[in-house]
């Protein structure tokens, strides 16, 4: 069985990149496959995968081979308004962003783009992008859909999605040891890595660590990844008197960012809201066995327990957070470990690219499975007077034996 | 208690699956339980058609029979196990291995392409479904409860079954070596016949009955009396044959667990089998219940010809293996399926 490979790839920067980086070789041991290029003719294959983000700029000419040829989608997170905004707006084609907010929205949606399109109302896939995903413009291209969280499949089948749904976890790294970075300390070290904004939740973080570090005053925070246009770091450091308990560095290549990931006691991931992103930076973290505080929304809600520490996002979020912290860090060998246990279980490469394959496999060939089992069953149904196709259709289903 | 016993049944064709249904039927009834055979025949290709048996399982309605209710149904064999019961117990003899281990080697059904991948992942899913509806899922040996944790994410306890009731005795070994098994190409008899090709002084008696009949006969063509076929035997024979081999030969591929090495221990014989036969090695221990060599025809000649110059080597590794045998009982495989 060939798969057409639809994906960005390094040297593009991004989660998803590297993503289908550490997949693609596993995938390649259990299926044939041919990875698309942009600008490119689409290649010949039985089955497309589509690895769906985001960004335009990463993802628009992925949409239009969707748009093309329906296939299997992975939709790495589920609010796309910043992507459709990107392939319909930022084309010229107003009309496509019209539609799109019709589809997800009905009349009120297409007035409010009107709005949007006549400078009227703020660009919303900067302002609120959460309550408008318009992913349902991907989702209606759709053959089957490949999710990493409860959070998004269940969303997909709010917003209408039929069709085959797999769960299938994102991937861990497979593990070398990993030389802790010597040239950062903190005691303790808490770690945050990735692209800082307001969404990880940096403002809340910095408030938490200047109340824990009062009781701390040896612990050190490690942000890691670029800020963020418009979010002035500097400026709240100063407020908060951090700049001394802070270690700012911008993005820093794969193996230094492991290195430093593994010199930290304790990691952040904060998230709200949530487009329904999986992160890397999470699975990271976890498969490093360090202990990891992360928000309890989206996909991080649906981690276990007892293998890291989940802070809501309400009025007390701070507080929680800053006593997090202390927990954190006198707990990090049982969280480290569970992490780990976790990891193994659920994220392990082989298991995952197995999952990849069982889905394409059944994605490309269970149509014709189901109705050549159907059409037998039906057969012998008729014979003996039954010929409500529908009825015996569901009953299959019903019994586990057609999808 | 009344209990159904669902096993699938190939027509025509007899094996050690077929003797445990019927074996465990026969020790219900002894204890005084219900218990009957259910049955439908297995067809398992082409493509698809191995779903549409699963669905005749679906089908099958055991809640109760004749206005009395069935307590619980025990499910050994794919597709039996899915049959739907409130009170399921699967005792896992086999998966559907075409879909699993045997899947892209030469002992597998699909192929590459769109629609043999789907019914692969089709019979996977479907023991995901079947299998968690289960109150309990044994397995037979550690290779099948290994085989369910690696593909199907599924546990099961692990309740080997015993070996079928035949006049187990033992006799002074008379230099040949036994071969029990379905003639099939699976079952690597093949590998035994290569190796009295390789050792003249070597005496080999093949029992059983299966399509690779004729490609073995073939095999052993020319080798002088070395190789000897019996055909399908009855207990009283097989008994006798087991008595009197110096030891026996079982080296399936991989197999998941098989009861010729729990036959031959109570027969007080070592097993001959080899290091990737799979379920046989949990009982077949190197040089003390029999010897494991390489799947390799010389090293099995070698092994032969070792167990022929140290007899006495060969009761006591056969006496040991006997200890084992003897520790599994129909009274602890009903207790636990019934429980």
């Amino acid at each position: 069985m060939k798969v057409a490979y639809y994906s960005p790839l390094p040297p593009s920067r991004s989660g998803i990149a590297d993503y289908s980086a550490l997949l693609l070789p596993a995938l390649r041991e259990r299926v044939e496959v041919v990875v698309a290029e942009p600008g490119r003719r689409a290649p010949s294959a039985d089955i497309a995968l589509y690895h769906v983000g985001n960004e335009p700029e990463a993802h628009g000419w992925i949409v239009d081979a969707l748009q093309k040829r329906p296939g299997v989608v992975v939709l790495h997170e589920y609010v796309l308004h910043h992507l459709i905004a990107g392939i319909t707006i930022g084309r010229g084609n107003g009309r496509g962003y019209l539609d799109a907010m019709e589809r997800e929205l009905g009349v009120a949606g297409r007035l409010l783009a009107l709005g949007v399109l006549d400078n009227l109302l703020p660009l919303l896939w900067e302002t609120q992008p959460e309550r408008f995903p318009l992913s349902g413009v991907v989702l209606d291209q759709a053959h089957g859909l490949i999710v990493h969280s409860n959070y998004v499949g269940e969303r997909a089948r709010a917003a209408g999605y039929g069709g085959r749904l797999w769960r299938i976890p994102h991937p861990a790294w497979p593990m070398a040891h990993v030389e802790p970075a010597t040239d950062v300390s903190g005691d303790p070290l808490i770690g945050c890595f990735g692209f800082l904004n307001m969404n990880k939740r940096i403002p809340q973080l910095l408030e938490a660590f200047a109340a824990f570090r009062r009781g701390r005053p040896g612990a050190k925070l490690l942000l890691a990844g670029a800020a963020g246009e418009r979010f002035d770091i500097e400026r709240r450091l100063e407020r908060l008197g951090l700049t001394d308990g802070v270690e700012r560095l911008d993005y820093v290549p794969e193996e230094r960012m492991w290195s430093l990931m593994a010199a930290c006691d304790v990691l952040v991931n904060l998230r709200y809201p949530t487009m329904g992103e999986t992160s890397g930076s999470v699975i990271r973290a976890l498969s490093l066995g360090k202990p990891l505080i992360v928000s309890d929304v989206g996909w991080f809600c649906e981690l276990p327990d007892g293998a890291v520490l989940k802070v809501p996002v309400d009025e007390y979020e701070v507080p929680t957070l800053e006593a997090a912290l202390g927990l954190a860090a006198e707990h990090g060998a049982s969280l480290g470990a569970a992490a780990r246990e976790h990891i193994g279980r659920e994220h392990s490469l082989a298991h995952v690219a197995d999952e990849y394959a069982a889905a394409l496999g059944t994605a490309a060939g269970a149509d014709a499975v189901d109705e050549a089992v159907l059409w037998r069953i039906a057969e012998a149904a008729v014979d003996v007077g039954i010929d409500d196709a529908p009825r015996l259709a569901r009953a299959a289903v019903d019994a586990g034996i057609v999808t | 208690m009344r209990v159904a016993v669902c096993a699938p049944q190939v027509p025509f064709v007899r094996g050690g699956a077929e003797l445990m249904a019927d074996d465990l039927v026969g020790a219900l009834r002894a204890r005084g339980h219900e218990a009957e055979l259910v049955t439908i025949p297995f067809k398992w290709y082409p493509g698809t058609r191995v779903l549409d048996q699963a669905f005749l399982w679906r089908l099958v309605d055991l809640t109760e029979s004749d206005g009395r209710p069935i307590d619980r149904v025990i499910a050994t064999k794919f597709p039996a196990y899915c049959v739907r019961h409130p009170n399921k117990v699967a005792w896992v003899l086999h998966q559907f291995r075409q879909a699993y281990d045997y899947d892209g080697t030469d002992l597998g059904q699909f192929s590459d392409a769109p629609a043999d991948r789907a019914t692969r992942h089709a019979v996977e899913r479907l023991d995901g479904i079947a299998l968690g509806e289960a109150r309990r899922v044994f397995a037979t040996s550690r290779n099948v409860a290994d085989r369910l944790q690696r593909f199907n994410r599924i546990e099961s306890e692990l309740l080997p079954h015993p070996p079928q009731a035949l006049p187990y005795r033992t006799a002074p070994p008379e230099g040949f070596v036994l071969s029990v098994n379905r003639l099939d190409r699976a079952k690597r008899i093949d590998l035994l016949i290569a190796a009295a090709k390789a050792e003249p002084g070597l005496r080999i008696v093949i029992t059983g009955e299966g399509p690779d009949r004729e490609r073995l006969e073939q095999l052993a063509s020319g080798l002088n009396g070395q190789v000897e076929f019996t055909g399908r035997v009855d207990d009283e024979r097989l008994a006798d044959l087991y008595a009197r081999s110096l030891a026996v030969y079982y080296a399936p591929v991989d197999e998941d667990f098989g009861m010729v090495p729990f036959e031959a221990f109570l027969s007080s014989k070592p097993v001959l089998t080899t290091a990737d036969a799979g379920g046989p090695l949990e009982v077949v221990h190197d040089r003390e219940t029999g010897i494991v060599v390489a799947p390799d025809a010389a090293e099995l000649a070698r092994a032969c010809v070792y167990l022929g110059e140290h007899v006495e080597d060969a009761m006591a590794w056969g006496r040991a293996g006997k200890a084992i045998a003897e520790r599994v009982t129909w009274d602890a495989c009903i207790d636990a399926l019934l429980s």
